[in-house]
C-alpha cells in the first residue's frame, strides 16, 4: 500500500512520527515548474530515499528542504514543507537557523581548505560560543560520529583536502553532524565513491538515523534498497510513487516505477 | 512487458522461462509415463522413467545457475526479481515432480512380478488424471503469467485430496480381504501419496505464479478435502 497521496499523509504513518510533512510544493527555476504538487511525509528517525531519472525534480526537492534555492534570484517555492509543524518555506524562518536544523551533504565532497578540526570547528562557531575543551569534545563527538575518528585523530592539524575522497566525504558528514542538525539531507553522497567508502558512510546512514532524520538522493537503486525505510519515486517533476521501500523494490504499483527501476525506461 | 534497456537481460530472463517449461514437460512426459508403466506393470517403461529423472535434475542445476547468474550480473528489481525467485521455486517443485514420478516407477519394478493388479488401480488413474491436468494448467498459467488460471489450480487441490482419501480405502478394502495384497497395495499406497504431493507442487507453483504476476502470496488457507492419510 502506498503511503501518501492522500489528504493527510500522517494519518497514513502506521503510527510514525512525521519530522518534515511537505504538502503541495511546487518549484519554479524562473518561469519553469520543476516539481508539481509533491506532498509526502518524511518520517522522524527513518531514511527516505529519492529515486528517478536525472531532471526529475528529486535533488530540488532537497534543495527545498533546506531552503538553498533561496542563493538563487528567480528561484521560488510554493506550498508548504512544515518541520515539526513550521512551515520552513515561509520567509520569515530565518535560514540561518532552518540550516543548523537541517543539514546537507553534497554529492562531491567539499572540505574547506583548512584543517580537518576546522573543518568541524568552524560550523560549531557559526551557532555556538564554547570553550576550547568543549569544542575539542564536539570535534571528537561528530568525528567519531562520522566514523572517521579512529583515522585522523593524530592529524586533526592536516589538511581536510588531504584525506581520501571517502574520509573527505565523511569528514563533510561530520561537519553536519557537528551543528546538531535534526533532518540530514544527503545528495547522492557516494556517487564520487569506491565500493569499500560507499559501504562505510551506508554503515554511518544507518548508525545516523537512530538521532536524525534522512532523506538521500541516489541514483543507485540497490543503495537505495539497501539504506531506506521508505521510498519516492519522481518523474518529470512529479511523485510518482511513494512508500516502504522493500515493497516497492519488489512490487511497485505504479508502472512507470517498474520500468524505471527494473531498467526499461526508454 | 516492454523490453529492457540492455537486450541481453530480456534475453536472460527468456532463458529461464524456456528451461522452466522444458522441466514442465519432462515432468509431466515422466508422471504420465510413471503412471502408464504402472497400470501395464511395464518394467522398461517403468526404467525409462528412472533415466530420464537424470535430465529433470540437470535442467533444475541449469535453471538455478541460471537465476543465480542473472541476480548476480543484473541486480534484478521489482518483477525482475520476482521473475528469477518464481524461476528458482518452480524449479524446484519440478524437479520434486520427478522425483516422486521416479518413485512410482521404482515401486513399479518392484512390484511387475508379483500379480495382478486389483481394481484400486482406477481411482489411482482418476488421481493421476487430476494430478496431470493440475500440472498442465498451473504450467499454462505460468506461461501465460495468468493469475486467475493460478488460483483456480490452487483451489482444485481440494479435489485430489478427496480421491487419495477414496482410493485409501479401497486400497484398506483389498488389504483387510486377502493378506496377500499387503505388499502390493502398500506400494500402491505410497504411489497415490506421491500423486497426491504432486498436487500439492502443482499448488505450490501456482502460489508462485500469483506472486510472479502480482507481487502477493495468496494468504488465506488453502481449502484442504478430507484426508484420512495425512
Amino acid at each position: 500500500m502506498s503511503l501518501v497521496m492522500h489528504e493527510n499523509p500522517a494519518a497514513h504513518a502506521h503510527g510514525r512520527r512525521v519530522k518534515i510533512d511537505v504538502r503541495n510544493v511546487d518549484f519554479y527555476y524562473g518561469d519553469n515548474r520543476a516539481l508539481k504538487s509533491i506532498t509526502l511525509p518524511l518520517f522522524a528517525n527513518s531514511v527516505t530515499a529519492f529515486i528517478g531519472p536525472s531532471g526529475c525534480g528529486k535533488s530540488t526537492l532537497l534543495r527545498v528542504l533546506n531552503r538553498m534555492y533561496d542563493l538563487y534570484p528567480g528561484q521560488r517555492a510554493t506550498g508548504e514543507a512544515l518541520l515539526d509543524g513550521r512551515n520552513i518555506l515561509d520567509p520569515a524562518v530565518d535560514v540561518n537557523f532552518l540550516r543548523s536544523r537541517v543539514g546537507m551533504v553534497f554529492q562531491k565532497p567539499t572540505p574547506f581548505p583548512m584543517s580537518i578540526y576546522e573543518n568541524i570547528a568552524f560550523g560549531i562557531r557559526l551557532y555556538e560560543k564554547l570553550p576550547r575543551s568543549e569544542l575539542d569534545a564536539r570535534v571528537e563527538e561528530a568525528l567519531r560520529g562520522a566514523a572517521l575518528w579512529e583515522e585522523v585523530k593524530d592529524k586533526l592539524d592536516a589538511s581536510g583536502q588531504s584525506l581520501s575522497g571517502g574520509q573527505q566525504q565523511r569528514l563533510c558528514i561530520a561537519r553536519t553532524v557537528a551543528i546538531r542538525p535534526e533532518v540530514i539531507l544527503f545528495d547522492e553522497p557516494c556517487s564520487a565513491l569506491d565500493p569499500i567508502s560507499t559501504a562505510k558512510v551506508e554503515e554511518l546512514i544507518e548508525e545516523l538515523q537512530e538521532d536524525f532524520t534522512i532523506a538521500i538522493v541516489t541514483h543507485n537503486m540497490q543503495q537505495a534498497a539497501r539504506v531506506s525505510d521508505t521510498t519516492a519515486f519522481m518523474y518529470l517533476g512529479e511523485l510518482v510513487e511513494f512508500g516502504e521501500t522493500q515493497r516497492m523494490f519488489a512490487a511497485p504499483e505504479n508502472k512507470r516505477t517498474q520500468d524505471y527501476i527494473t531498467g526499461r525506461f526508454g | 512487458m516492454s523490453e529492457h534497456i540492455v537486450r541481453s537481460y530480456d534475453r536472460d530472463l527468456e532463458a529461464l522461462g524456456r528451461k522452466i517449461a522444458e522441466m514442465g514437460g519432462v515432468a509431466e512426459k515422466m508422471l504420465t509415463e510413471a503412471m502408464d508403466a504402472l497400470s501395464a506393470l511395464d518394467v522398461d517403461g517403468a526404467r525409462r522413467v528412472v533415466t530420464t529423472d537424470a535430465r529433470l535434475d540437470a535442467l533444475h542445476r541449469e535453471v538455478e545457475e541460471g537465476a543465480i547468474g542473472t541476480i548476480l550480473r543484473r541486480q534484478p528489481m521489482a518483477v525482475d526479481l520476482r521473475e528469477c525467485v518464481a524461476a528458482i521455486r518452480i524449479a524446484g517443485d519440478l524437479e520434486r515432480v520427478g522425483d516422486l514420478a521416479k518413485n512410482i516407477a521404482k515401486r513399479t519394478l518392484k512390484i511387475a512380478g508379483a500379480g495382478r493388479m486389483p481394481r484400486a488401480i482406477v481411482g489411482l488413474k482418476s488421481m493421476h488424471e487430476c494430478a496431470a491436468q493440475q500440472l498442465k494448467d498451473v504450467l499454462d498459467a505460468y506461461a501465460t503469467r495468468d493469475p486467475a488460471a493460478a488460483r483456480a489450480v490452487w483451489l482444485r487441490d481440494a479435489e485430489l485430496d478427496a480421491l487419495e482419501d477414496s482410493v485409501f480405502r479401497d486400497l484398506l478394502t483389498f488389504m483387510m480381504e486377502d493378506p496377500r495384497n499387503i505388499t502390493f497395495c502398500t506400494h500402491l499406497l505410497f504411489c497415490s501419496k506421491n500423486i497426491e504431493r504432486i498436487g500439492d507442487h502443482s499448488t505450490n507453483i501456482a502460489e508462485t505464479v500469483i506472486y510472479l504476476v502480482t507481487g502477493e502470496a495468496p494468504l488465506a488457507e488453502r481449502p484442504k478435502g478430507e484426508s484420512a492419510t495425512a
